[in-house]
């Protein structure tokens, strides 16, 4: 098997590769470089936008007392959980809908209400359930991704090739049989996908839990600095949510990679 | 022309088989007319009929996944009712399982029916080194060739040796070439483990050359209209040079005559 690689183009010294990379820093440095500039020659107004040099000196503050990694960490455990959670039992009941084709039809109607609904709407109401602590934030997290997982799965499952399933049942091979051996398999790339959409699910849950009632983690973090105007500590904020995102989604592709077939 | 009515001793039985879909419904598809016919013992048994006529519907029935509107199939004297693996079923596409290697994919009918992992790999083994696919055992289909993935199709049905198989126009996604590649390789296959046969086609060389006789079907709701018997013997069943036999251009006149074939294009 041969693997496709962009071959170099005849002529160009250097690879595409670097000319990307190169083109990704550049973006970077002319973005903040640009977001100083206006701010030093007062285009833009400080107390609204923050300063890229601010940032640098309170991400060094809050990392050295220890609030930005504590954050951090309070805020990715939350996402993580919920996430586990949400997509293993939202995946497990999506593909059991199959098994179960009249449970499915009676459900049908209220899974796609609920799935319609923005599920972050939800947050106040859990919030209520499970108090302020980080459960509550594991809670909205996790039943947004249940619902996202049980929908991907359950649709994963539906659009299975029919004609698969009548060579299964002209082997002679039980509902059992087919469920396991071939719906299941074939449902894997929507579970994934599922999964994907849910990186991102997650982090919205535990994050806007936090905004709502909280006393840490990194939405906390940047809804309290938001109110005191400390817009510098937001953007730290918020650059840790982004870094928070590429580590859950990173373990997503490896996770994916062990998945798929 | 042979006479289509079953025998006694015909390893399947169709009788009066009848289909109609959405029958309740305000217009419904009557599919298959009815149909008599016998399939004897080794024998290859092709049967051709204008696009939509119902032969896909009717290998559905005689699999026993879906039951006919009227009449009855019977496989080795027992009646079809549902799906119990009593024939093997050779789907119009592959059908290979993606996330599948080669090998796996061919033990899948005998793991349905609980045959140990290590006698099916025997098995799978065996079919795929005897018909030219050793060292491609852990390959996974979608590396392989159109015509490698139907070979590996037909070693599936043939993993669990049925003695009746069903061939839904196993070769109309290949190219030319490996068509009559494949034609010759599962006729000789066929011949060499004495299996009975359905094999629907669109091609009516095709019909000729692997089948002992052929039934042409008219348009739908498709009846039997008639049955040939190709009096080729083995050794002149090449798929390229009986091209040149006059006996096949005889058949192939006559059979492309009846063949209500609609000039709509
Ligand atoms: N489940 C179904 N419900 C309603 N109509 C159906 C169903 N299955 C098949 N039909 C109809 O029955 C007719 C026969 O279909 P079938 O697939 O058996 O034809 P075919 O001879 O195999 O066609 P082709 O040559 O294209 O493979 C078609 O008109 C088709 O639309
Ligand atoms: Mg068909």
């Amino acid at each position: 098997m041969t693997i496709a690689v962009p071959a170099r183009q005849r002529g160009s010294l250097v690879s595409p590769w670097l000319l990307i990379l190169l083109g990704q820093i550049a973006l970077t440095i002319g973005f903040f470089g640009l977001w100083e500039i206006a701010i030093r020659a007062q285009w833009l107004p400080v107390y609204l936008y923050g300063q890229p040099s601010g940032i640098a000196g309170k991400f060094v503050t809050l990392i050295a007392d220890g609030s930005l990694i504590q954050s951090t960490l309070v805020t990715g455990f939350e996402s993580l959980v919920g996430f586990v959670i949400g997509c293993f039992f939202g995946s497990v009941a999506g593909l059991a809908l199959w098994l179960t084709p009249r449970l499915a039809l009676v459900l049908r109607p209220f899974i796609v209400a609920i799935n319609g609904l923005p599920k972050i709407a939800l947050a106040p109401l859990i919030i209520v359930w499970f108090g302020i602590g980080i459960e509550s934030k594991i809670a909205v997290a996790a039943i947004i991704t249940f619902i996202v997982s049980l929908m991907t799965a359950f649709s994963g499952a539906q659009e299975v090739d029919q004609d698969l399933i009548r060579l299964m049942r002209s082997l002679g091979a039980t509902q059992r049989q087919t469920f396991v051996k071939i719906v299941a398999p074939a449902t894997m790339p929507w579970i994934i996908s599922g999964l994907r959409l849910n990186v991102g699910f997650a982090l919205i849950g535990a994050v806007v839990g936090e905004y709502i009632a909280a006393k840490q983690g990194l939405g906390y973090l940047v809804y309290y600095a938001g109110t005191l105007y400390d817009l510098n500590a937001v953007w730290v904020g918020l650059f840790a949510l982004m870094l928070l995102a590429l580590v859950l989604d990173y373990a997503v592709t490896l996770l994916e990679r062990w998945l798929s077939w | 022309m042979g006479e289509a009515m079953a025998a006694d001793g015909d390893v399947l039985i169709a009788s009066g088989v009848g289909m109609v879909f959405n029958a309740d419904s305000a217009n419904p598809v009557r599919a298959l007319g009815d149909i008599s016919f016998g399939l004897r013992k080794s024998e290859v048994l092709a049967i051709v009929g204008p696009s939509g006529c119902g032969k896909t519907t009717l290998f559905n029935i005689i699999a026993g996944l879906i039951t006919p509107s009227q009449g009855s199939v019977s496989v080795n004297g027992v009646q079809v009712a549902g799906a119990k693996g009593h024939v093997g079923y050779m789907l119009q596409k592959d059908m290979l399982l993606p996330w599948r290697s080669v090998l796996d994919n061919v033990t899948l009918g005998l793991e349905v029916r609980g045959v140990s992992r290590a006698e099916s790999v025997e098995i799978a083994h065996r079919l795929i080194t005897s018909y030219g696919l050793g060292g491609f055992e852990n390959a996974k289909p979608a590396t392989l060739s159109g015509g490698m993935r139907q070979r590996v199709a037909f070693m599936r049905t043939l993993a669990f040796d049925p003695d009746v198989i069903l061939l839904d126009e196993p070769f109309s996604a290949l190219d030319f070439q490996t068509r009559l590649l494949l034609q010759g390789e599962v006729q000789r296959i066929i011949r060499e483990r004495g299996k009975s046969v359905i094999l629907v086609t669109h091609d009516i060389g095709e019909a000729i050359t692997m089948a002992d006789r052929i039934v042409v079907m008219t348009n739908r709701p498709a009846t039997v209209k008639c049955v040939h018997t190709i009096e080729l013997s083995d050794s002149e069943r090449d798929p390229v040079t009986i091209r040149t036999n006059p006996l096949y251009n005889q058949y192939f006149n006559q059979i492309w005559s009846e063949l209500e074939i609609r000039r709509e294009i």
